[in-house]
């Protein structure tokens, strides 16, 4: 990472939105307004945003929108240095991408195995029924991180975007105080 | 390329290695510290769950196994000020007993001091940098001079789980705390908005950036960051370290030649660098005649237990150290599974996290999780436990076949509970049930399985180089000027959290090799 982008991040720190790359320039905004605005992402794949879109939705509705795909990749993009991803806090050996890469492709091959289609295609009661599974037990056809744990820390990303962020804590009428704000809402 | 020679260099700027370069640059040493992570400062402490994880374990990947593995990456922090730039300041002492557990109960390892020998150093750092607390409360606390602060403030959370705690039959006390109740040595009182694990700037926590860096800076010490040390360098003879090995930013190779070595690097990186400085003279690693570096490596046994209350328990107020304790359960052979554990009761709490409101119910999802959420962030309130693991040879630190980008191989490891944790850990999970269902919350429920918390051993210290690496100084039997600061010290864990002690041992440390300067760095 060079030491422009470096600054940049360490700058959106402070505001409390991440950086992204808009018509060739970097430039700060929310993982929300990244998701609206229809960025494209950096390293996932379409498969693999669609899938990791869907699991977040179904773990907490509201966290496709409030740009949990957009987080992710931007936070995969960066070096783990740097991450600000729960997998970090967690252990997760880096590059995280491989983690999430595998994981992705565990949750739509085991759905494939089970249903025939991929996870994001299933109806919405089938993904409830399909997390019930793979957060108790390994399915089968599943391959990468144990699926309870790629369960949990999709999870916590979700719950990371939705609700850590000021908007989040005046979801649930909690004052935010800090000391240094992310000042930048997302 | 080497710089030039130095009195003292010090690997790894963090809680015990600030503090020992603060003490040695006072005494008129020339030290330098190496810190492999990155120039944080307090305006890096946004408030912020998702941001404060910059503050954790950046550097080369630890790798964790066995049945238990620990939660380095969790546990440790890498950057100016370490580890200690996040804790959560609860800082009980050890009790007497904690020093000799071998002796007085045939099981686990004797520290080579006692608790008389650390009492002193206990008293000068609560009085240097503050703690808030009651000496009299609680009833469990050895002898020792009073806190220099009252306690923190309780918030209703606190108030509903000591009532829990009260019916069935149970002492509380306010929990000490190396967070200010008051001002104190013109920094703030605490405004318990529960911020301390993204880091607190203000300066209401103990932090090496407000405490000992700015001592430590004023006397000159040197602090280069971005220094990612690999190995200790030795004489000719092999008999004396002669500094480090080191890689900085741009990558290049460097030295450090000093009189003295001290690793102050945390309990996965100490042991790793010892190993990976073989050489003809010391084909097993550094200081490692004992063949135990690296091993009894121990963490506190954690559960949680959790209360949802009808009333508001303004769960936001607080800090993220605990507002009261209880030690009832301290007597190491009083009940079923062997060992101290302290009761922690109530915590500020966030919604996201490991620590949050989401991870108290992780099976939950969807519009449940939802719903959740919205009761947790009025009514949730926790007690948790840390519970002493006793030493077990087997869980070590060894290198992994993984290498880092220098060829160096990696920590890796290795650590499960055995049929005593898992004992106690029963006998804690039933006895937390009790006490929460004794509230007047009307749903209660316990974590199934135990946790880990703090990361200590693997450079135990003991009483010669037969059965330890370092003496009761953190001096390594076998090699007279290489130091070890930190809670790898550590031979046995005691049922409380490690940093008072590791401050007072490290200020214990800073005090003889003043006083014996000229026999340690002939
Ligand atoms: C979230 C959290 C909560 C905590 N809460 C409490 C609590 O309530 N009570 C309590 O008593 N303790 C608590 N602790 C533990 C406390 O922070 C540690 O005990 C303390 O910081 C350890 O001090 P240290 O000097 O051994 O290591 P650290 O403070 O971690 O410093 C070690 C430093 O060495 C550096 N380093 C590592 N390897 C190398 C290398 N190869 N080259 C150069 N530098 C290197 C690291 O980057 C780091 O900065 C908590 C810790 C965490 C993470
Ligand atoms: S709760 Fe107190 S100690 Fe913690 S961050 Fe806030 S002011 Fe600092």
């Amino acid at each position: 990472m060079s030491s422009v982008s470096r600054r940049m991040v360490l700058k959106g720190a402070a505001l409390g939105a991440l950086a992204y790359t808009v018509g060739g320039a970097e430039v700060l905004l929310s993982p929300r307004e990244a998701h609206a605005q229809g960025l494209p992402l950096k390293v996932l794949t379409a498969d693999e945003r669609a899938a990791l879109e869907a699991l977040g939705e179904t773990l907490l509705p509201g966290a496709k929108d409030a740009g949990l795909a957009h987080y992710v990749d931007q936070q995969l993009s960066v070096d783990p240095s740097e991450s600000l991803l729960l997998a970090r806090a967690l252990g997760v050996m880096p590059p995280y991408a491989d983690f999430y890469r595998a994981g992705l492709a565990g949750l739509d091959q085991s759905s494939r195995k089970a249903h025939g289609v991929k996870f994001a295609e299933l109806a919405a009661d089938k993904r409830a029924e399909f997390v019930e599974q793979i957060r108790q037990k390994v399915p089968e056809g599943w391959s990468g991180p144990p699926s309870p744990f790629f369960y949990f820390v999709s999870r916590g990303d979700a719950v990371d975007v939705y609700f850590g962020t000021v908007e989040g804590f005046e979801r649930l009428g909690i004052p935010y105080m800090p000391h240094i704000i992310p000042i930048k809402r997302w | 390329m080497a710089s030039a020679k130095v009195d003292v260099v010090i690997v790894g700027g963090g809680a015990s290695g600030i503090l020992l370069a603060a003490k040695l640059g006072q005494a008129g040493k020339k030290v330098v510290i190496l810190e492999m992570g990155p120039p944080l400062g307090l305006d890096d402490l946004v408030s912020s769950q998702i941001w404060s994880r910059r503050l954790k374990w950046g550097g080369v990947p630890v790798v964790s196994e066995g049945k238990n593995p620990v939660a380095h990456n969790f546990q440790s922090g890498w950057g100016l000020g370490g580890a200690a730039m996040h804790q959560f300041a609860n800082w009980p002492r050890f009790h007497p007993e904690d020093f000799r557990v071998r002796t007085q109960y045939g099981r686990g390892l004797d520290w080579p001091i006692s608790y008389a020998d650390l009492r002193p150093y206990y008293d000068r750092i609560q009085k240097e940098v503050g703690l808030s607390g009651d000496h009299v409360a609680e009833v469990w606390r050895p002898a020792g001079d009073p806190y220099p602060m009252p306690p923190i403030r309780w918030f209703k959370q606190a108030e509903l789980l000591a009532e829990g705690f009260r019916k069935v039959g149970m002492r509380t006390a306010p929990m000490p705390l190396a967070i200010n109740s008051v001002s104190y040595n013109g920094r703030p009182a605490c405004i318990y908005d529960g911020w301390c694990e993204a880091g607190c700037p203000t300066g209401a926590l103990v932090n090496p950036q407000v405490t000992y860096l700015p001592i430590a800076k004023k006397a000159g010490v040197e602090i280069r960051t971005d220094a990612y040390v690999t190995r200790v360098l030795v004489n000719a003879k092999g008999d004396r370290a002669s500094g480090v090995e080191y890689y900085d930013k741009a990558r290049e190779r460097r030295e450090q030649h000093a009189d003295v070595v001290v690793l102050s690097a945390f309990s996965a990186s100490n042991p790793r660098i010892l190993l990976n400085s073989v050489n003809d003279k010391h084909p097993q690693g550094l200081a490692n005649s004992s063949g135990l570096v690296g091993h009894y490596v121990a963490a506190h046994i954690t559960f949680s237990a959790f209360a949802m209350f009808e009333e508001n328990t303004e769960n936001h107020m607080g800090t993220s150290g605990a507002f009261g304790m209880s030690q009832d359960g301290y007597v190491k052979d009083s009940h079923p599974g062997f060992g101290s554990y302290t009761w922690t009761i109530g915590v500020a709490m966030k919604p996201n996290d490991v620590l949050g409101f989401a991870n108290s119910r992780p099976q939950l999802f969807g519009s449940a999780l939802h719903d959740f959420m919205k009761r947790a962030s009025r009514g949730l309130a926790r007690i948790g436990v840390q519970a002493e693991e006793l030493p077990s040879a087997e869980n070590r630190v060894v290198l992994s076949d993984r290498k880092d980008a220098y060829g160096f191989p990696l920590a890796r490891v290795i650590h499960s509970l055995d049929e005593n944790s898992m004992q106690l850990f029963n006998h804690i999970r039933a006895e937390g049930d009790r006490i929460v269902k004794a509230t007047r919350a009307k749903e209660t429920w316990t974590n199934p399985s135990p946790g880990l918390a703090h990361f200590l051993g693997g450079t135990v210290m003991g009483k010669s180089a037969k059965d330890s690496v370092a003496d009761g100084y953190g001096r390594t039997h076998d090699v007279g000027n290489l130091f070890i600061t930190g809670g790898g010290l550590f031979p046995t864990i005691a049922g409380v959290h490690p940093t008072f002690t590791l401050h007072a041992l490290t200020l214990r440390t800073a005090d003889y090799m003043a006083k014996n300067w000229g026999a340690i760095a002939v």
